[in-house]
């Protein structure tokens, strides 16, 4: 019988447009449930920005703390962004995957359209991208009106902190997709998220924390976005430096990307 | 339209479809009737193309979904068991974000949708957010979502099932009408009636397996007897059930009731007064495909 069988030709628009249409359902979703993400996502970063690097930077700043030539402000807004993107990078992986997999089921309904999963990804991964590009440009303009950033280069850390965001987007989707509640999300954003954002680098150098905690915190993918981002901010890139901090965020994305697809297929194709 | 030979589905050590064969051909009415856990589902979803078989063949208009999913897809209408609507969106988004995922241009998906609103009855619904729908209405609107690829086959899992009687006669009318355009469906149920309804030819599911194909006359006349007297007995009372051997021509005792199949229902109950039985209620009734169910596996459709 399976001799008869006749290869098809896959269906006319390609996997881009697939792609494209994930994305734009995403977005069309957004346009219903913006409001309630608003603060987390805009205001949150920026209530950080002024009370911990304007506020808190000014006291930081007069006890003369080295902060290799920067002012507070201009060492933790790099920080926050980075962060910002880590958090809102990890909420899109997570959250909509859940939804889509168990709390409405609109992954199973896709599933079910000529859409392949790694298409399905990579719309839902398209989203986060667009939505951490406007949240960080949003987040650098505010502390460039501040007065955060000192060099040109500054432009591209927005950028840099996408990436550091996708690097949590993708692997956060693998989580999601393979857990049975999302309990296990709740202790990752709590035991994970939570400490790699206090101790990565964001507030104060590597150097401050135990001999044995600076490693550990080295090997976060959270340091790594920091340390793009700062040194961007400040105008002070080492190309090797920037290379190992992009490589190891681009892996991490690739490594979660997969990971995803592989457990996506097993929930929406068993 | 759909071929099966030997068509098996596992999970883990359990055999959920246990080498089934069956045909659907263009224009008709294919109907898997079973109990909950019979594996109609799972045999759905292999036709689907979103869940590999572990066994045997199937060909999906000619094509092997393991080779050419999205290709079948592409063609394919369906309502899942499981309702799976985007509650955030309207009604009419619903349709429309869907039928985007066919490749099918904006303009040609805005014309279908509202057509279809029509059709399923929900147009002055059109900008209403899903979540308060009622479930006749989210079922209705999954349909509607389910033809706006315009399918060649369409794939109903349980599509009235958790509905009221009104909401159930809504959705059969629809189906009727679809039915009578030409569009083959295949549907499953754990309803003789929708089955009867509906199919022109179905095959029973118990346990993974088929166990009769037929249309619902056909296996009628084949299983069972004419009619059906059915006695209910006050609580405790079925051990009188005993003394009513040979008086019809199959005699199924059942927790709350006892029925006897006959060719002569008033026959019957005749007799079974003639014997001294007095239950608490008499029903004579024309045998249904859940006699047939009872007397091939001996257990009820629905429990
Ligand atoms: N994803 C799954 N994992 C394990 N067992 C499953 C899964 N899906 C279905 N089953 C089992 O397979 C059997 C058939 O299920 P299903 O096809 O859903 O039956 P039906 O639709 O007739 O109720 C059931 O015993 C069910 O528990
Ligand atoms: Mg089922």
């Amino acid at each position: 019988m399976t001799a008869l069988a006749a290869r098809a030709p896959a269906p006319a628009p390609g996997s881009l447009y697939r792609a494209a249409m994930v994305l734009a359902w995403n977005a069309r979703t957004y346009r219903r449930t913006w409001r309630a993400t608003v603060t987390i996502s805009f205001l949150n970063p920026i209530f950080f920005l002024l009370s911990v690097g304007v506020l808190l930077g000014d006291l930081v700043d007069r006890r003369g703390a080295d902060l290799g030539g920067l002012s507070y402000l201009e060492f933790v807004a790099p920080g926050l962004l980075a962060a910002t993107a880590m958090q809102l990078g990890a909420g899109e992986g997570a959250f909509p995957v859940m939804a889509g997999l168990r709390w409405v089921r609109s992954y199973h309904a896709i599933a079910a359209t000529p859409v392949r999963v790694p298409e399905l990804l990579a719309g839902v991964l398209a989203w986060a991208c667009l939505r951490l590009a406007v949240g960080t440009v949003v987040f650098a303009a505010v502390a460039a009106a501040f007065g955060a950033f000192t060099s040109p280069l500054a432009a591209l850390a927005p950028a840099a902190a996408v990436l550091c965001g996708l690097a949590f987007a993708a692997p956060l989707a693998a989580v999601s997709a393979s857990v049975d509640s999302s309990l296990a999300l709740t202790g990752i954003f709590r035991f994970v998220l939570l400490p790699m954002f206090l101790l990565s680098g964001t507030f104060f150098p590597l150097e401050r924390l135990p001999g044995w905690l600076e490693p550990v915190a080295w090997a976060t993918p959270l340091w790594h976005g920091v340390a793009l981002c700062r040194s961007l901010a400040a105008g002070d890139v080492d190309a090797a430096a920037a290379l190992v901090h992009v490589g190891y965020l681009l892996a991490l994305l690739a490594l979660g990307a997969v990971l995803a697809t592989r457990a996506l297929e097993r929930r929406l194709r068993q | 339209m759909v071929e099966a030979r030997g068509l098996s589905k596992r999970f883990g050590d359990f055999l959920a479809v246990d080498s089934v064969d069956f045909a659907v051909v263009a224009g008709e009415t294919f109907g898997f009737l079973g109990p909950n856990g019979a594996g109609k589902s799972s045999t759905m979803r292999m036709i689907g193309a979103v869940s590999p078989r572990a066994g045997g063949e199937l060909l999906v208009f000619g094509l092997d979904p393991a080779a050419d999913g999205p290709a079948i897809r592409q063609r394919l209408g369906v309502v899942p068991q499981q309702d799976n609507l985007d509650l955030e969106l309207t009604v009419f988004e619903n349709l429309f974000v869907y039928g985007r995922y066919f490749g099918l241009p904006a303009k040609l998906v805005r014309e279908r949708a509202q057509e279809l609103l029509e059709f399923v009855q929900l147009a002055e619904r059109r900008d209403h957010r899903v979540e308060p729908l009622s479930g006749g209405m989210k079922r209705r609107l999954t349909i509607a979502r389910a033809l706006v690829n315009a399918p060649e086959l369409m794939l109903l899992d349980e599509p009235t099932t958790g509905l009221d009687p009104q909401a159930r006669h809504a959705v059969w009318e629809r189906l009727y009408r679809l039915k009578q355009q030409g569009v083959t469906l295949v549907l499953t149920t754990h309803y003789m009636d929708e089955a009867e309804q509906l199919c022109d030819r179905l095959v029973v599911m118990d346990r993974g397996r088929i166990v009769a194909e037929g249309s619902p006359r056909e296996l009628i006349a084949r299983y069972v007897e004419r009619e059906v007297v059915e006695l209910r007995f006050a609580a405790g009372g079925d051990g009188r059930a005993g003394t009513l051997d040979g008086v019809g021509k199959r005699v199924e005792v059942l927790a709350d009731r006892v029925l006897i199949g006959t060719d002569d229902g008033d026959a019957t109950v005749a007799a079974v007064h003639a014997r001294g039985v007095e239950p608490d209620s008499v029903l004579v009734r024309r045998s249904t495909l859940e006699d047939v169910f009872l007397s091939i596996t001996g257990r009820t459709l629905v429990d």
